[in-house]
């Protein structure tokens, strides 16, 4: 049905269904947020010996992050006198934007996808990649030096692991052939990429870990040296859109990385029963779970050996491995 | 008066006004965040004319590029550094007149050009056949251009390297 409509020529009444289906999109996004967000609190106490929130919504704290965007939204919404006012608005704006647009090219399953281009992962790069001038125009209007010291950290780290991410995918871009991401999960119907490339998939999840701001290389956001970082003078309804923007790339780095490596909605062998969309929800949950850990587990890296970490070790493997996979390419397929 | 003319103009007007913005906003991020508009609006008109990779090339490029122009804008500037220009009422009338001139060449010429018979299937596998032409038809320009690129890269690298050893010597000094 998905595909038929795809495939149909424009109209007023597709627009409107395809502006529905966005909207139910972004229910169904906001609805991860606010239960990754009481997830990640949940696993982090577990791996702490702590017992996290437990006391908004029954014995598991299920409406702790409601109660938390409520208190958001009822927040007094401060602008410092000496900020740079339409950029401090704006910057939000242009921080989650992206982040949404990106989940457009994401397929979940065989039938539930919202589209169908050749260029699907360069899509999901490039429109990733503006997130970080709402990040830097934030830090920079707000006219603070934390925040512009966290901006600028922030442009830097974002910029130096977007081109490891890149290289890494490229291994995968050439055993598949297309950049599509569909054909990439179809690519995978015997063996994940994970297993056929192993060092691409190391590389991937690392620079997607810098990608996401998260520990261990959280430091545009360093609460000990920087405060809060580049939204220090945020606060109510536009410091939400930043925390939004943020979860909403974790769901879609989780998603990608799910795509791209894990197979996406295919089964494992003898359980191809199972529906693919509650395998696609599985890999994915997986991963999820898998950031949270390293969160809780590692420590913080220092500003040089972030720099150095990027440039000297995984680019130099990222392009290690697309010469070892031109090799194998030529060798087997 | 459908929908893709009206995406047009939308797309064009943006790419416009924000290329005036830019030359007329007085803070040097302001004038950046211009540029963003004016290149995204870029890449969705290429993606009207079905080059999708080109367009979202354009704006993974692009947007680290400003990035970097940012930081730049940043850290070489003071915060409330602005622009003072002052123009004459002569050089305003040239400016005027050569503006009024090229228009007037350029809209006659765009209307009297002829493309000939317009490819239908453009759409059609064309990040694949932009890769064939290019390491088939093009690959000598290509590859003369990527050496082009590895100087620019190396001489970057050693016009900082030997900067840093300068500094070490007169600290030596």
């Amino acid at each position: 049905m998905m595909d038929e409509l795809l495939y149909s020529s424009p109209s007023l009444t597709n627009t409107l269904i395809f502006f529905g289906l966005g909207a139910s999109l972004l229910m169904m996004v906001l609805g991860f947020v606010t239960y990754a967000i009481l997830a990640e609190r949940k696993v982090m106490g577990f791996m702490q010996l702590r017992i996290g929130p437990n006391r908004v919504g029954g014995p598991f704290g299920l409406l702790q992050t409601v109660a938390d965007v409520l208190k958001l939204l009822l927040k007094e919404d401060t602008i410092p006198k000496a900020a740079d006012r339409p950029l401090f608005m704006l910057a939000p704006v242009i921080a989650f934007a992206p982040a949404f647009m990106v989940l457009a090219v994401i397929p979940f399953s065989e039938s539930l996808r919202f589209s169908d281009i050749g260029i699907g992962l360069l899509y999901y790069i490039a429109i990733s990649g503006i997130s970080t001038i709402g990040v830097l125009m934030g830090g920079w209007a707000s006219n603070n030096k934390y925040a512009l010291l966290g901006g600028m950290r922030s442009a830097a780290q974002m910029i130096s692991y977007e081109v490891p991410l890149v290289m890494s995918v490229i291994g995968v871009i050439l055993l598949t052939g297309s950049l599509n991401l569909i054909q990439i999960v179809e690519a995978q119907e015997n063996i994940a990429f994970l297993f056929v490339q192993p060092l691409a998939f190391v590389i991937f999840m690392i620079t997607s870990v810098a990608e996401l701001n998260r520990t261990p290389f959280d430091l545009p956001e360093a609460e000990s040296e920087l405060v809060a970082g580049y939204h220090v003078e945020y606060s109510g309804f536009r410091w939400a859109f930043f925390m939004l923007s943020e979860y909403v790339y974790l769901f879609a780095m989780a998603s990608i990385t799910t795509i791209v490596f894990l197979g996406g909605w295919n089964p494992i062998p003898y359980l191809e029963f199972i529906p693919g969309v509650i395998w696609f929800a599985l890999k994915f949950s997986l991963i999820v779970f898998f950031l949270i850990w390293l969160r809780a587990t590692l420590p913080r890296l220092r500003a040089d050996q972030l720099m150095s970490f990027g440039w000297k070790v995984l680019l130099p493997l990222a392009l290690l491995n697309i010469f070892i996979s031109a090799v194998i390419k030529e060798i087997w397929f | 008066m459908n929908g893709e003319l009206i995406l047009f103009f939308v797309l064009a007007l943006v790419a416009i006004g924000s290329g005036i913005l830019m030359l007329n906003l007085t803070k040097v991020v302001h004038m950046v965040i211009a540029l963003v508009f004016t290149f995204l609006s870029i890449a969705g008109l290429y993606v009207m004319l079905s080059a999708e990779f080109v367009a979202f090339v354009q704006v993974l490029i692009y947007s680290g590029a400003i990035t970097i122009i940012m930081l730049f804008g940043i850290m070489l500037t003071r915060h409330d550094d602005k622009t003072e220009t002052k123009i004459g009422a002569p050089r305003m009338i040239l400016v005027l007149t050569g503006i009024v001139a090229f228009f007037v060449v350029m809209f006659f010429q765009i209307n009297d050009l002829s493309f000939g018979e317009q490819a239908a299937d453009l759409h059609v596998d064309n990040t694949e056949k932009i890769g064939i032409a290019l390491y088939s038809k093009y690959v000598i320009p290509f590859e003369l251009t990527s050496v082009l690129l590895l100087v620019a890269l190396v001489g970057a690298i050693i016009l900082a390297k030997r900067d840093d050893k300068d500094k070490g010597a007169e600290d030596n000094e």
